[in-house]
């Protein structure tokens, strides 16, 4: 039964920081529509940040982990500010065409640094000692990482929902026209969602990177490995990115847990979250938590 | 007078001429070479220093003057490990007169296969995938295959094991490069090497392997052989080190002792799993720059004189680039002595002429470097390494597998 439970708490720490990692993307297309290819690179820019302010400029993890997330949000309200802010009203397909070409930038620019071809890790800063309790392991990277997520989660929520800006931020979601006509100044939404995805991805990214070391190309895959929770979760709802990434991490941990190695199966933690989208796009096209839009014409 | 002119002028031409012959004659000649690598994109933390070795080796050899008045002009192209870019540089240096080319990838070398057939050039990769010599004349791996890796390496499990017969599990990757060893050690186990193959495993993009290692470890298999590259291979360390799964002795009962291939190892590795690295065991015929010697002396002094960094100048894949350059270098000279004209068919010939007597040592692998018409792998030797105190060191003496000639 311990195996069972193992697999659980395994499932849910993966899919708390997919959650995490589709965070972005979410908040990004919750305000603008937009989805953002480059959310990726901004991930692994967050965790390289934190890296050097940790290692090379001396200061505490705790204290750079904070800072990377502050670097990433002005990083990524410049990146709205200088290349998208003039594309506002232009069609989609656009606007998504220049996050794939910021995506080419920041990879040239990274790739620049040593981190685009070194491999790194954080130096130890918690115990190194699992937490077990009746046969279940936990890391303490993988508990401080699910409380920093669900701390996040919980945060950007009720942001959403209390806030003024927030709310402004769900009014221009619905209807960019209306929200201007009532004072909403859309642009400075636009550019405060991608700031709020910048400060997502760094707190994924130092999470991710503290699991599997500092690898340019493994940090930035994560972009598009979320992607199916983004679509399961229904592309912009926070609770759907919360739930989808918890059913994708479970149904990975399980599928690899029991069925591979079995019957002649193999990799199927990597396939069975893909099958299982499918099946559930079939019958919710919107995803889990997506809204589904009724037009009068 | 137009006459005179034309007289003055032929005289001038041909002074010119006569003046800069001797010049064009010392300057001597230069032999081209391509090089077409990851630099960046996936698998560019080989890629670089690779391609810094092969660079800083040929600068060496042109500024020592090591071939006389000749020297290797070698044009190095990023392909971001995409085979499409590879065959553009590769049609390239065709262009440009190559005589000898360095590949990279798995998937290239195979996809060029029969490009290298048509055009009879000799191809040293940085693949060790056996698969690249099936069909193939012009390919030379530069050591021991994927599969004599992964062979050795299930040897070792075999004879270091006490108990009963080992259960192993191997963890590769999903691609052509990590499938490629898996039947053959399949072989070896079917002509009589004692383990048990439990299960294999092809990783994914994993967060966690935690399902993985307990379903492992209750098949009762306590080693776990990888052919990846080091990425994946940290992060299953570190989810078994947090779950307490990690052997601190090879072969301790109730734990996985972890082992892999080349590209599985290296500093890399601990730059990645820190801690977790510990007591995990490699193979290569490369010599690490943690035990000091002629080769990795010169591996030092390479990358000092060309102002590399600690990280590049200590890498097995910066050892490893130097390697190719030094095999690339060693044929022309070889040919150049003969009094042969350097082309590909020229140095072709001398690399299948490399074994015996003429095999080359490069100091920088653990054997020597044979070729011959049916052996295009060239260093047969490895070393065995484990990791203490965050250093790969020495396990035992280089050895030769012995279930890859029992396969073939």
């Amino acid at each position: 039964m311990s195996y069972f439970f193992q697999l659980v708490v395994s499932g849910i720490v993966v899919g708390s920081i997919y959650a995490l990692s589709a965070l972005g993307f979410v908040l990004i297309y919750k305000s603008s529509r937009v989805l953002n290819i480059a959310h990726g690179q901004i991930i692994a820019a967050g965790a390289f940040i934190t890296y050097a302010l940790t290692v090379w400029v001396g200061i505490p993890i705790y204290l750079s982990f904070g800072m990377s997330m502050i670097a990433t949000f002005f990083l990524a309200m410049s990146v709205e500010r200088i290349f998208l802010r003039r594309l506002i009203g232009e069609p989609i397909i656009s606007v998504i065409m220049v996050t794939i070409g910021l995506m080419s930038i920041l990879d040239g620019l990274i790739y620049l640094t040593p981190f685009g071809t070194e491999n790194f890790s954080f130096p130890p800063y918690l115990p190194t000692t699992p937490i077990t309790i009746g046969g279940v392991s936990i890391s303490w990277t993988q508990l401080v990482g699910v409380i920093i997520t669900f701390s996040m989660i919980a945060g950007f929520s009720w942001f959403f929902k209390k806030s003024t800006i927030g709310i402004s931020m769900r009014a221009v979601s619905d209807d960019q026209m209306a929200s201007m006509a009532i004072g909403i100044s859309v642009p400075r939404v636009f550019g405060l969602a991608w700031a709020m995805a910048g400060l997502s991805a760094a707190a994924a990214g130092g999470i991710i990177g503290n699991i599997t070391g500092l690898n340019f190309d493994t940090l930035h895959a994560f972009g598009i490995v979320v992607f199916p929770v983004v679509i399961l979760g229904g592309l912009d709802s926070i609770q759907g990115a919360v739930v989808a990434g918890i059913i994708m991490g479970l149904i990975q941990q399980f599928a690899s847990g029991y069925l591979d190695g079995n019957w002649g199966l193999n990799g199927t933690g990597e396939v069975m979250p893909y099958i299982i989208l499918l099946i559930i796009l079939l019958f919710k096209p919107h995803g889990l938590f997506g809204i589904h839009e009724i037009e009068r014409v | 007078m137009k006459k005179n002119n034309v007289i003055k002028w032929t005289f001038l031409l041909a002074a010119i001429g006569v003046l800069t012959l001797p010049a064009q004659a010392l300057a001597g000649e230069v032999y081209k070479l391509g090089l077409s690598l990851a630099i960046t994109g996936p698998t560019s933390d080989a890629g670089n220093p690779y391609s810094k070795g092969v660079e800083d080796y040929f600068n060496f050899v042109n500024d020592t003057k090591m071939l006389g008045d000749d020297k290797i002009e070698c044009t190095i192209r990023d392909d971001q490990y995409k085979n499409d870019i590879t065959k553009r540089n590769f049609e390239d240096f065709l262009d440009q007169g190559i005589v000898f080319y360095l590949n990279y990838s798995t998937g290239s070398t195979l996809a060029l296969k029969n490009d290298f057939e048509e055009e009879q050039i000799p191809v040293l990769p940085a693949s060790f995938h056996a698969g690249n010599l099936v069909d193939s004349n012009y390919i030379f791996l530069p050591i021991a295959s994927y599969s004599a890796q992964m062979i050795g390496l299930t040897e070792y499990v075999s004879k270091n094991h006490k108990g009963g017969k080992p259960k192993v599990a191997m963890f590769i990757h999903p691609s052509a490069f990590g499938r490629g060893p898996v039947e053959d050690v399949k072989k070896a186990v079917a002509a009589g090497l004692d383990v048990e193959i439990v299960e294999v495993v092809e990783h994914g993009k994993d967060l966690d392997n935690t399902a993985m290692l307990k379903r492992l470890s209750s098949k009762g298999v306590q080693y776990v052989l990888s052919h990846t590259v080091q990425s994946p291979v940290a992060t299953m360390l570190k989810d078994a080190s947090s779950l307490g799964l990690v052997a601190t002795s090879f072969g301790e009962e109730g734990k996985i002792t972890f082992l892999g291939a080349h590209y599985t190892g290296g500093n890399d590795l601990v730059a990645l799993a820190g801690d977790s690295a510990e007591n995990f065991y490699w193979t290569t015929s490369y010599i690490v720059t943690s035990e000091p010697g002629e080769g990795t002396d010169l591996q030092l002094a390479l990358a000092k004189k060309y102002n590399r960094d600690e990280k590049a100048a200590n890498s097995h894949n910066y050892a490893n680039g130097m390697m190719v350059a030094q095999v690339a270098t060693e044929v022309i000279r070889r040919a150049k002595s003969k009094g042969k004209e350097i082309t590909k068919e020229t140095l072709y010939e001398e690399l299948l002429g490399m074994n015996g007597d003429n095999a080359f040592s490069p100091k920088t692998t653990v054997g020597d470097v044979t070729f011959s018409e049916t052996d295009h792998a060239g260093v047969d030797t490895l070393q065995l390494y484990v990791v203490k105190n965050s250093t790969f060191m020495s396990e035992g003496s280089p050895f030769v597998p012995e279930y890859t000639d029992k396969i073939k």
